[in-house]
């Protein structure tokens, strides 16, 4: 899996690309890690380019989720599409997210 | 060890994390030579993938072992993926599922995997075979007409 991260304006956009397994899912644990330690609270997660994703990459995302909550911060998702979104589904995770069809509508969210 | 036929494929590996990603990809290109699906392929991937992440990290709980994994077009429906470990005793059918309704406070990180695997297959059974935990799983990997590689070889015959 490849990770872009960039910031723009207060908000941090994470763009996954390729398959978020138990293999990689811990780099993406760790890039959260220090975007938080940074202080960053508003971070946009782009799945455009992400073709797979299991059990351990939406554990990673929850466990994101779960730090940001109390401290008033957002994880706001964009771009699903195809086995990542059936994924989303069926997990109830689209239900407990923000969810975009677009990074632009991300961005413009909150 | 490796052994990949027409129809059956059987690999067998230290059950470690570092070998999951090989492991899926030559069942993937198995599954490709069979003519399986696309969508069926990523389902298999989804199912195995949370199969074997489950006996390395709790049937063998750290310790070393092998996993094997088995994949058989049994006929023209349905396609068979076996994992057999050696493992404690560890039967994911009576695991319940996690509660999907709730909200990111009262959610659970883990318990997600098993859940992935029941929905990704047709049908799902574990037996204890000796000192195997055994895990078989069907899917439906056509619409029940021939895929084109075996209309070439029954054309043949």
């Amino acid at each position: 899996m490849e990770i872009d991260v960039r910031k723009e304006g207060q908000a941090v956009i994470i763009s996954l690309t390729g398959r978020m397994d138990a293999v990689s899912a811990p780099q993406f644990d760790r890039t959260v890690e220090d975007l938080l330690a940074q202080g960053d609270r508003r971070i946009i997660i782009d799945f455009v380019a992400l073709e797979y994703i299991s059990s351990a990459g939406l554990q990673s995302i929850l466990a994101l989720a779960k730090r940001l909550e109390p401290v008033d911060g957002d994880v706001i998702l964009c771009n699903l599409g195809g086995p990542v979104k059936e994924v989303f589904d069926i997990s109830g995770f689209s239900i407990i997210f923000p969810i975009f069809d677009s990074l632009a509508d991300a961005k413009a969210s909150g | 060890m490796k052994t990949i036929t027409m129809s059956f494929f059987q690999i067998i590996l230290p059950a470690n994390i570092n070998h999951l990603s090989d492991i899926i990809e030559d069942l993937s290109r198995w599954m490709e030579q069979q003519g399986v699906m696309r969508d069926r392929i990523v389902r298999v991937q989804l199912a195995v993938e949370e199969a074997l992440v489950n006996v390395i990290r709790y049937a063998y709980q750290g310790k070393e072992g092998e996993v094997e994994l088995q994949g058989e077009i049994a006929d023209d429906q349905r396609l068979v993926i076996k994992i057999l470990d050696n493992g404690t005793p560890f039967d994911v059918c009576t695991v319940p599922h996690p509660d999907i309704s709730c909200g990111i406070r009262d959610r659970k990180i883990g318990g997600l995997g098993i859940y992935l695997i029941h929905k990704m297959v047709d049908e799902l059974c574990y037996r204890r075979e000796g000192d195997r935990n055994v895990l078989t799983m069907f899917i439906r990997w056509s619409n029940g007409n021939l895929p084109r590689s075996r209309q070439d070889a029954h054309a043949g015959a």
